[in-house]
Parts: structure tokens; sequence; C-alpha cells
């Protein structure tokens, strides 16, 4: 059994002293209860999101531009705090985090973003070892890992080259493979095929199926359509700041409209 | 304690803006110069001051009129004081041509002079052990003697010798102070534009879970890094510089000052590195305060 071989390997990473609780198994990854969210007073991005997916979900989240599709996932991974309500993160607040915890939190999810988030000067293993580094792991360990890593994202034998000069396929490849090399619970992907021609996307959005059959659970945020037909699977979507929760899937019907089943 | 990985990202982030990290290095470098040369003005002044203070030895100058038995009785006396060594009788001749051996090339200038301005001397060799006061007390026994015109005990000197290097002391803490204001300046906005540049490898690392520690260490690592660096440069500089300047002058010093002129004792050169790497490494802290969170 590979140590990707599914949800009963998972462990977190906890803190130095903290202790893994069992009956984390078995609650919901996340949760989302009357999340409110806004930036500027009197127009909420969030309003009231009620939100649960289970381990080992592949969930698409959609919606228009400035939904706040990517501030769900800012709150995910503390980037920004909700102003009302609880996230539960394995039933853990999120939002009642301290700040020393928040590293922590993060070495349990793995974020893919749409500007690829690498350091170009950086060669492509660098750029996966880094989510390693930082859990202290020794350095064959690290070299073992990130080999696998790259080879499941297709760049096996591409570790010397900067990651500056790859093409945008390559480069995401580089990013899902940090986000996946250190085993997280949830990866989040903030439009990852956003940069990238439509057979590009449905080649990355195959990458991220693969990490999810694994066992991982996946929030892929996606405001490409085409994505959302080619993978028939269950679909939050926000709208007016309200998560609309679609378990079957949607069908686009034209430019303006989603169709959803009934 | 620093981490391999810490000394290691610290390292890669050096060589990649070596140039950045060589300016600040070498602008460190020349506020330590300042502060090491009068760190070594001090240091020699001290040596200087500390010969002088235990020459052991005093010049009794006698009168004109005193006769062979008077300087001989006067001598006599001396040899019986408790801590006095030896006693030698220099003639005014004696003294005017010790004297022009050592100012050949004044010879006749120094013929000119008259035969009032070398006197006859007692030189008195004293163990070091002696005191001040017991050296005082007896200059002012030996000034009541008839045949003696005056007695020097070059404590004078000592003490204008002291007030000169507490105000060597003052001018290098002040050097101290103002190098203490450079290095934090310097290393401050080194790490702040470093820090800037690499502003995209800091998301990364915090965006994979990376303790604000782990994130800062090599940022404080190359502060101390370039503060030690500079304090090195400083060191190796003023030690070419010294080394120059005494291979020139060496010989006018000893006779001027009576000691060879020495480098910085070797816990001076740690200290100041030490300082350098601390100080560094605060500075460092001090610009990382205000870590963007991600």
């Amino acid at each position: 059994m590979s140590r990707f071989d599914g949800p009963s390997s998972f462990r977190p990473a906890l803190r130095a002293g903290a202790r893994f609780s069992r009956e984390a198994k078995d609650r919901p990854i996340l949760t989302f209860e009357s999340v409110y969210k806004s930036y500027r007073s009197g127009s909420p991005v969030l309003r009231g999101v009620h939100l649960t997916i289970e381990r080992g979900e592949f969930v698409f989240v959609t919606g228009s531009s400035g939904a706040g599709k990517s501030t769900l996932l800012r709150l995910l991974y503390r980037s920004e705090t909700v102003d009302d309500g609880r996230i539960l993160f394995l039933g853990k607040d999120i939002a009642r985090l301290k700040d020393d915890a928040i590293p922590f939190l993060r070495r349990n999810i793995g974020v893919v973003f749409q500007d690829f988030k690498l350091v170009p000067a950086w060669s492509v293993y660098e750029n996966v070892a880094v989510a390693l580094e930082v859990l202290g792991l020794p350095a064959r360990l690290i070299r073992t890992r990130v080999g696998e890593a790259l080879e499941r994202v297709g760049l096996a034998g591409r570790g010397n080259d900067l990651a500056g000069v790859l093409s945008g396929g390559e480069q995401q490849r580089v990013a899902t493979a940090r986000a996946i090399v250190g085993e997280p619970a949830l990866i989040l992907a903030d439009e990852p095929t956003g940069n990238l021609d439509p057979q590009l996307a449905i080649d990355i959005l195959g990458l991220f199926e693969e990490v999810h059959e694994a066992g991982t659970t996946v929030v892929f945020a996606t405001h490409d359509r085409t994505l959302l037909e080619v993978r028939p699977r269950r679909v939050v979507v926000l709208d007016e700041g309200k998560a609309l929760d679609v378990p079957q899937g949607i069908t686009i019907e034209s430019d303006d409209h989603y169709r959803l089943p009934n | 304690m620093i981490s391999l990985s810490t000394a290691l990202r610290a390292r890669r982030g050096m060589m990649r803006e070596w140039r950045l990290h060589a300016l600040s290095i070498f602008s460190l470098a020349v506020a330590f110069v300042c502060l090491g040369a009068s760190l070594l003005v001090v240091t020699n002044l001290r040596a200087l001051e500390d010969r002088w203070a235990h020459a052991g030895r005093a010049s009794v100058y006698l009168k004109d009129n005193a006769s062979a038995e008077d300087i001989e009785s006067v001598k006599q006396a001396l040899l019986k004081v408790s801590g006095v060594k030896q006693v030698r009788y220099v003639s005014g001749q004696q003294a005017r041509l010790d004297f022009g051996a050592n100012q050949q090339e004044r010879a006749s200038s120094l013929a000119a002079l008259p035969a009032e301005a070398f006197p006859s001397t007692l030189e008195v060799d004293v163990v070091p052990e002696m005191t001040d006061t017991e050296l005082s007390d007896m200059a002012a026994k030996l000034q009541k003697v008839p045949s003696v015109e005056d007695v020097e005990t070059y404590r004078a000197w000592t003490e204008r010798l002291s007030r000169l290097i507490s105000g060597g002391v003052a001018a290098s803490a002040l050097l101290a102070l103002v190098v203490l204001g450079a290095v934090l300046a310097v290393v401050g906005s080194t790490i702040r534009l470093a820090l800037q540049r690499r502003r995209t490898e800091v998301e990364v690392l915090k965006l994979v879970g990376a303790t604000d520690g782990f994130v800062k260490g090599p940022y404080i690592l190359e502060g101390s890094v370039q503060g030690a660096m500079g304090a090195v440069g400083a060191t190796g500089l003023l030690a070419a510089l010294f080394t120059i300047v005494r291979g020139r002058l060496d010989g006018e010093f000893v006779t001027l000052l009576g000691l060879q002129p020495q480098f910085l004792p070797w816990y001076a050169v740690v200290g100041l590195v030490c300082s350098g790497a601390l100080l560094g490494a605060f500075a460092a802290m001090g610009s990382l305060r205000k870590l963007v969170l991600v």
C-alpha cells in the first residue's frame, strides 16, 4: 500500500505536543457554518455560507468573477479570517487558531494558484522540496518524496530545471507537485487552469483527479464552465454570497445560465 | 540554534544576491575601520601609559654648583632607600653626547645650546612595584637637599597621557555608537531589500506551513554574517595599514615613545567580529519584525 492509498492513511501534521484525535477521522473534513466575510462594509462577499465537505470528495467551487471563490479558499488556509460564523477543519475552528498554529494548519492543506506561486530562481526540485523542508524531514527522504511527486505530475527528470523557464502547464504541474508532496489532507486549487489553454486545463484537471483518486480531498475553484461539463462532479455555486450545493453537477445552458439537475 | 537548512538557505540567498551583500559588507567594513582605528590608538596609548607608569625611574637634576661630595652623598642616601635598584650619575657633557647620538642631523644646532640645557643628573632606577606615593615621597625629600635643583618622576606625563586616553576612550565610545547606527541602518536596509526581492519566496514558505522562525532564520543569519564579515574586512584592512605604517615609522616610534606600536590584541579582534555578528543579527531581527503574513 503506497502512502497515497486512501483516506485511512491520513494523519494530520500536528504541532509539537498536540495529540491526534481519532474522532477527527469520522468528522467531515470541512464544515462551513453561517460564514460571513466582507471587505467593505455593506457589501459582504459571503453571506451566511453553509457547506459540508466529506473526506475524499472532489468538489468544484464555481461562480462569476467576484462571487467569493478565492475568498472562500483564503479563509480555509487562514490568509483571511471570517467576520462571523465558523469554518471547521476536521472539527477544529480555523478562525480560532492562534497565529503560531497557522503553519501547522497549512501543512495539512496543499494550495495551487492560478499564477502558480513558484520561485522562478529556484529549480523545480527546490520549489517542490520546500514543502518538506519546513517539516524538517531528512534530506534523503525529501529527495525520494520529491522524486515521486515529480513523477506523478509527469515531470520526472526535470528537477534541475529552473522553474522560471518552464511553460505555464509545466509550472502548474510543479505547483501541483508541491501541493501533494507533503501528503496533505486537503488540496485547494484556486483557478489553477485560469492561465492555461483548454487542452492543458483538462490535463491539469486530470492531474487533480488522479490526486483525488489516491484519497485526497480536492476543492477546485474555477469559473471555467467547460471543466464543469467535462467532469460531472459535485459543484458548489457561489451566488450573491450564498453557496448553492449541486451534488450531481451542472450543465451549461447558455453563456449566462447554469442548468441545475432536477 | 541554527539548523543546516537555515544555513543552506542563507548561503543560497547570499550567493544569489552577492552584489547587494558585498556592498553592505563594504559599507560595514568602512564603519568598523573607524572604530578599529580608534581602538588601535587607545590600545597603544594604554601600552605607553603602562610603560611610563611602570618605567621605574626618576631623574634628580643637580645644581651647577653641586660638589662631587654632595653628589656622592645623595647617591649613597638614595641607594639606601627601599625600592631603589640603581643610581647612575650622568654629567651634563654626557647628557649632551647621549642626546646628540640620537639626533645626529641636528648636531650643529645642539652645539649652539648653552651648558645649562644639559644639567648633571642622578638617574634613579626603582623597582616597578614602587607606588606613585612612595616615589612622590622620595622626590619631596630629595627636593629639600641643597644640591638638588629638581626631581622628575615622570608622573605628570603619565597623568597627561591618562587624560589623553580618557579622551580616546570617549571618542571610541562615540564611534562605537556611530558604528552601531551604521550597522543597524546598513544591515536593516539590506535585509529589507532582500526580503522585498524574495517576497515570492517568503509567500511560498508561509503557504507551505513554514513557521516565522523558519522564514526569518536565514535573514537573521545573513545579517549576522554581514556584520561579522564587515568586522573581519575592517580588521584585515586595518592590519594591512598598520603593517605599512609600522614598516616605515617603526624606528621613529621607538625613539619617540620608547616602545613598538602593537596591533589590536586577539581578544579585541574577536570582540569586534562578535559584536559585528551580534549587531547584524539584531539589525536583521529588527527589520523583520513586520514580516508580512500571508
